[in-house]
């Protein structure tokens, strides 16, 4: 495969590694931790939508945002182009891997078809890193992938134009600047401020802290809004997908965040942030106990009202742990 | 978590998980899916029991074939309408067998590219009872035209 010297790297999840990894070809070296941790990456979020067929719950900030933020506190910029019709969002693509150039896309997760069919779902916020054609395929860098993948053109049409929610319209970036020096003290400290916030500032009761609490109360009601028994063992062994497997690093980006604040504190010689990251890296540590929890209540079909009480009152006592820290994070961060 | 404690052995599906590792440093560290190692054959048992009960729906007339897709990838009206790019009304329309009928040649083209079947899928459904054959519709260039693979002695 002619890949034009680019790296290919398995990473946690899909946008901070994509992030991390153009950026390195370009010549930034920086680590995914760091990209997720200045961009705020760190959340949680419960919804219940039209657009889900079940309630559900995010553990990162808004798609796109780790690269939007993460370009607002460094000064890096990026080309971003997004296509109305496939033939040009193809041509335009085509156009920048003739010159050579690597570029990052939005697709629909469904059509990633060197992945296990069993991961493979609708979701439209999935980035992999264009690298070169060969024939009527792409080769393909996706964090998800040991090695550097091969799709065809007809799927990676389907997956740049589906429709939906947060459709990709052909959506692709690639770094346009990268800054001679970059103030690390200022974006570290910025990211972490605005994701403390998040966690426990937001007035929105699905949201931050007060969403760990919803889901805490809602998952009781589960039982209710399931099909059958099946469909609940379903729903909550995903809780453990959603944490751990997808894309998450493990602990719902708990140990990602961790990491990151540990290499924030050896870059800013800050004893306090090494604290910090401990302490995350410990309530990681408990999120991955409801993780492991969940997935087994849910083999078991264990999934009574105490049994999912207990699952709850787990969930409950994180959103504890969590508005301790992030507030012990925010004040941090107001004295720097 | 300690990297031992992260450490599964599992070829088929790698992914990466942040560690505590052995010297204290915090990193990245390649390793199997814990859930897909210990839990895959729950999810296949799962998916087959809700292919079957669905398709025995579709069977007795109760939903129509794109309710049964609707509901194996886990897409809501609203959000299929938007794949496919036709209204919601129409989608809850398009459900019923009743009503099934209303749709057109196009718009089933679109709704099998949303699901990834041939479009005879939406039809007819192959139901295999020998262990030793593989029967399957593959998709072809033309999108509606596909081809029924017969292959002895495969599972």
């Amino acid at each position: 495969m002619t890949t034009g010297g680019f790296h290919h790297a398995m990473a946690a999840h899909c946008e901070s590694g994509t992030v991390a990894s153009i950026l390195s070809h370009a010549g930034l070296q920086i680590s995914e931790p760091m990209v997720f941790g200045i961009s705020g990456g760190i959340f949680f979020g419960y919804f219940e939508s039209k657009k889900f067929p079940f309630p559900t719950f995010v553990v990162r900030n808004r798609p796109g945002q780790i690269r939007t933020n993460l370009a607002k506190r460094t000064g890096v910029k990026f080309t971003e182009r997004r296509f109305r019709d496939p033939a040009a969002g193809e041509r335009g693509l085509n156009g920048l891997l003739d010159e050579g150039k690597p570029a990052a896309c939005q697709t629909d997760f469904f059509y990633m078809n060197y992945l296990p069919n069993h991961v493979r779902v609708h979701i439209n916020v999935h980035f992999i890193i264009v690298v070169n054609r060969k024939g009527e395929n792409y080769i393909v860098s996706d964090c998800y992938s040991p090695s550097l993948a091969e799709i065809d053109r007809d799927s990676l049409i389907k997956a740049r134009f589906a429709g939906g929610s947060f459709a990709p319209h052909g959506f692709l970036f690639y770094p346009k600047y990268l800054p001679e020096s970059i103030d690390y003290k200022k974006a570290i400290w910025k990211g972490i401020k605005s994701a403390s916030f998040m966690m426990v500032k937001l007035p929105m009761p699905f949201l931050g802290v007060k969403g760990i609490r919803l889901f805490a109360r809602k998952v009781l009601e589960w039982p209710t809004i399931a099909r059958d028994t099946e469909h609940l063992s379903h729903e909550i062994m995903k809780i453990n997908i959603f944490l751990e497997d997808q894309g998450t690093g493990g602990a719902g980006f708990r140990f990602m965040y961790a990491t990151f604040l540990r290499e924030a504190s050896e870059l800013l010689n800050d004893p306090d942030l090494l604290d910090m990251s401990g302490r995350i890296m410990e309530i990681g540590d408990r999120w991955r106990e409801i993780s492991l929890f969940a997935a087994r209540i849910g083999k078991r079909r264990d999934l009574g009202r105490d049994r999912l009480g207990e699952l709850g009152s787990m969930i409950s006592d994180r959103a504890d742990e969590e508005e301790a820290f992030f507030r012990d994070l925010l004040a941090l961060s107001k004295k720097r | 978590m300690k990297e031992k404690e992260a450490r599964v052995d599992y070829r088929e599906h790698q992914l990466v998980l942040y560690v505590e590792k052995k010297d204290g440093s915090y990193g990245p560290m390649r390793t199997g899916s814990y859930i897909t190692k210990n839990y895959i054959d729950d999810y296949w048992l799962k998916r087959r029991n809700l292919e079957k009960e669905y398709l025995d729906r579709v069977v007795k007339g109760e939903i129509s074939p794109i309710a049964y897709y609707m509901v194996l990838e886990e897409l809501t009206p609203s959000e299929l309408a938007a794949r496919v790019k036709i209204p919601a009304r129409r989608v809850k329309k398009h459900l019923s067998p009743a009503t099934f009928g209303a749709v057109t040649l196009d718009e089933l083209r679109r709704y099998c590219e949303v699901f990834s079947v041939p479009l005879s899928s939406m039809l007819h459904a192959l139901v295999i009872r020998g262990k030793t054959i593989s029967i399957r519709e593959a998709k072809t260039d033309n999108p509606y035209f596909s081809l029924l693979k017969i292959e002895a002695g495969k599972k």
